[in-house]
């Protein structure tokens, strides 16, 4: 123990005396740490905030879509790079046909589209119009205050109402009262019922302009990309997602006409479908993340070699002066080891202030919500030590086997 | 010579004797031509004797005293310290006899330059395994034996030579050593501080700490109570004088 603080007053000590190679030394460390800081809160701020928003939505809700798939889809438009033209679009007849199911509450579409919005003088392109079902509300989790949303009769009636979010708001009606104000959507005037606030959720803060209205009014008076509605479905209250799921399976594969041995032509997507996926993204930059740092750790212990090496050389004879005074090469090693392991650290400590002060910033400056969880720090400053002491074994074996006739000789 | 044990290969020390060498050999491999440096060196220190190694370059002066200070494994004989027969231990077994049985005082006072006095003198106890509170009041005491009892958070840059050998030898004799072995300790140092260091010498002598000093100067060697030189890596002489 006595060594192990006396190792560590060393290493600071010529940590002190030759700032400028040991500042060298510890770049690497320190980068490498910080860069798995930045990602590493990146990430955890983000899954936090992804989890925040699925347990935001009704749990038991389902999703059917056309096509998903995890992860990154690169497609180049032959057939075998894009899959989802196999697939059918969801019609509105299987929408109908589903609500009749008697394991369903209620099924909402959803249909995305962009376009001009206007108020007055007032004019803002390519605003996010989405055609809704009356419950979308439910769905997504959020709130509409002042006003409210459209009813299940103004949807089926395909009515001129719209519902816009506080972005949209505050660029048309800046601090006005928009509730019955007439705004034009792609030409069309509508009249405004409601402002939505979305559940808190990532990125909500910088959500962009959002107008959502009836999905059939969508249809008629918005150019959208046909053929990619999608579904979201809330099974009946006592009755469990799966005999849902089941029962809306059956249903479409029935009116697509498939074969027991043909695979679905539409995705069902529950949240912990959804969860998995957004881990196993997550996984795969956590992985990038670790070989990154990686290398820089690797970079800096190359370092962390090179100047222990010098250092053993420049103190062959304090090493020799040591071992006259009944050092054991037990004792010299872990001197040494100590020294390399203080040097890393000191590394790592750096690049995790630096790290975390760039988290820091970045979750106030912009919407990313970084956080930095506890267990990176410990992973980071462990990962650093064990750097330290990994690359310092070979230079301080070398101290340790010095012959101290010759070490006390050395000029 | 009268006083010297008859000794055998086999035999066991008298308890006074603090050194002895018997047909101490040590032979160096330098590109396969072997150098036989030392070439059966039989030797006996009782306690409290002040003894100085003398001899010119090559004679294997300095070879003796590596193997007597246990830096060193001897090639052949034996070689007893305080009782223990050390010329067939192991490395660790040498490095704790250093620690607990030889104080070193070198030409170039070999202190560490970024630590302070009392630090440098701690050193021993560090290895030693004793706690820093005795260690600091061991090492403060064995500064103020050697009259540097305030320069104890100095470094050795902010010292005199005079002072730095001070604290060397401070630090030789903090673990109360069964020797004290200096190599050329005036060697770097001017007359007057040379005498000095000898006065300490001495006075150490005369409380009852063996010495054993190697130099080539015969007005440092004429200090000692015996001198033996050596020649061609054998004693040549070995004689008391009157101190």
């Amino acid at each position: 123990m006595t060594q192990l603080f006396e190792g560590i007053g060393i290493a600071l000590g010529s940590l002190r005396g030759n700032k400028a190679r040991a500042a060298l030394t510890i770049l690497g460390i320190a980068i490498g740490v910080m860069v798995v800081m930045i990602i590493a809160s990146m990430i955890s701020g983000i899954n936090r905030s992804v989890q925040h928003t699925f347990e935001s939505i009704a749990p038991r809700t389902f999703l059917v879509w056309r096509w998903f798939q995890a992860g990154v889809n690169i497609s180049d438009g032959s057939e075998e790079t894009s899959p989802w033209r196999r697939n059918p679009a969801i019609s509105g007849e299987e929408a109908d046909r589903i609500a009749l199911l008697p394991s369903v509450r209620y099924v909402t579409r959803r249909d995305e589209s962009s376009a001009r919005v206007e108020f007055g003088d007032l004019a803002l392109e390519s605003v996010n119009i989405s055609g809704l079902s009356s419950q979308w509300v439910e769905v997504n989790g959020g709130d509409v205050y002042p006003g409210r949303t459209f009813t299940r009769l103004e949807d089926l009636a395909n009515s001129r109402v719209v519902v816009i979010n506080k972005k949209l708001e505050a660029q048309l009606f800046r601090g006005r009262d928009p509730i019955g104000h007439t705004i034009k959507i792609a030409g069309v005037p509508f009249e405004v019922i409601g402002v939505y606030t979305p559940a808190p959720s990532l990125f909500s803060g910088a959500s962009p302009p959002f107008a959502g209205i009836p999905h059939g009014a969508f249809e008629k008076y918005v150019p959208f990309w046909k053929g990619w509605m999608k579904l979201a479905i809330a099974p009946v209250e006592d009755v469990p997602q799966q005999q849902a799921i089941d029962e809306v399976t059956a249903l479409l594969r029935s009116m697509r006409s498939l074969k027991p041995a043909q695979e679905n032509t539409f995705s069902i997507i529950t949240q912990d479908k959804l969860l998995d996926t957004w881990q196993q993204v997550t996984g795969v930059f956590f992985l990038v993340m670790i070989a990154l740092s990686s290398i820089g750790l690797m970079v800096g212990g190359v370092g962390v070699v090179a100047i222990m090496m010098i250092s053993v050389t420049e103190r062959t004879r304090e090493i020799g002066v040591r071992k006259a005074l009944g050092a054991t090469k037990r004792e010299i090693l872990w001197q040494f080891l100590v020294e390399a392991a203080t040097l890393t650290l000191v590394g790592g400590a750096i690049g995790m202030l630096v790290g975390g002060t760039v988290a820091w910033v970045l979750s106030k400056a912009t919407p990313i919500p970084a956080y930095v969880p506890i267990w990176s720090i410990v992973v980071a400053l462990a990962a650093s030590v064990l750097t330290g002491i990994g690359f310092g074994l070979y230079p301080a074996n070398r101290a340790a086997r010095l012959d101290p006739v010759e070490a006390l000789r050395y000029e | 010579m009268s006083l010297a044990q008859q000794f055998r290969t086999g035999d066991t020390p008298l308890p006074d004797i603090i050194i002895l060498t018997h047909k101490l050999a040590r032979a160096y491999d330098m590109g396969g031509e072997v150098v036989r440096a030392l070439r059966g060196v039989s030797l006996q220190i009782r306690r409290n004797e002040y003894v100085a190694i003398m001899g010119p370059s090559g004679s294997g002066k300095s070879t003796l005293m590596n193997l007597i200070g246990c830096l060193d494994t001897p090639t052949g004989g034996e070689y007893w310290l305080n009782g223990q027969k050390v010329s067939d231990l192991g490395d660790d077994a040498l490095a704790r006899i250093r620690n607990k049985e030889i104080g070193f005082v070198f030409q170039t006072f070999n202190l560490l330059p970024r630590a302070t006095a009392l630090h440098n003198v701690e050193l021993p106890l560090i290895y030693a395994g004793l706690g820093a509170k005795e260690r600091r009041a061991q090492a403060a005491q064995a500064l103020e034996r050697v009259g540097l009892g305030d320069r104890m958070e100095h470094r050795p840059n902010e010292l005199s030579g005079g002072q730095r050998q001070r604290v060397a030898i401070a630090r030789a004799l903090v673990n109360d050593p069964s020797i004290l072995l200096a190599d050329e300790p005036t060697g770097n140092l001017d007359s007057a501080t040379s005498g000095e260091i000898m006065e300490v010498f001495g006075a150490l002598h005369r409380q009852g700490q063996t010495v054993v000093m190697v130099t080539h100067e015969h007005d440092i060697a004429a200090h000692a109570a015996r001198v033996v030189t050596l020649r061609d890596g054998l004693v040549a002489t070995d004689q008391r004088q009157a101190a």
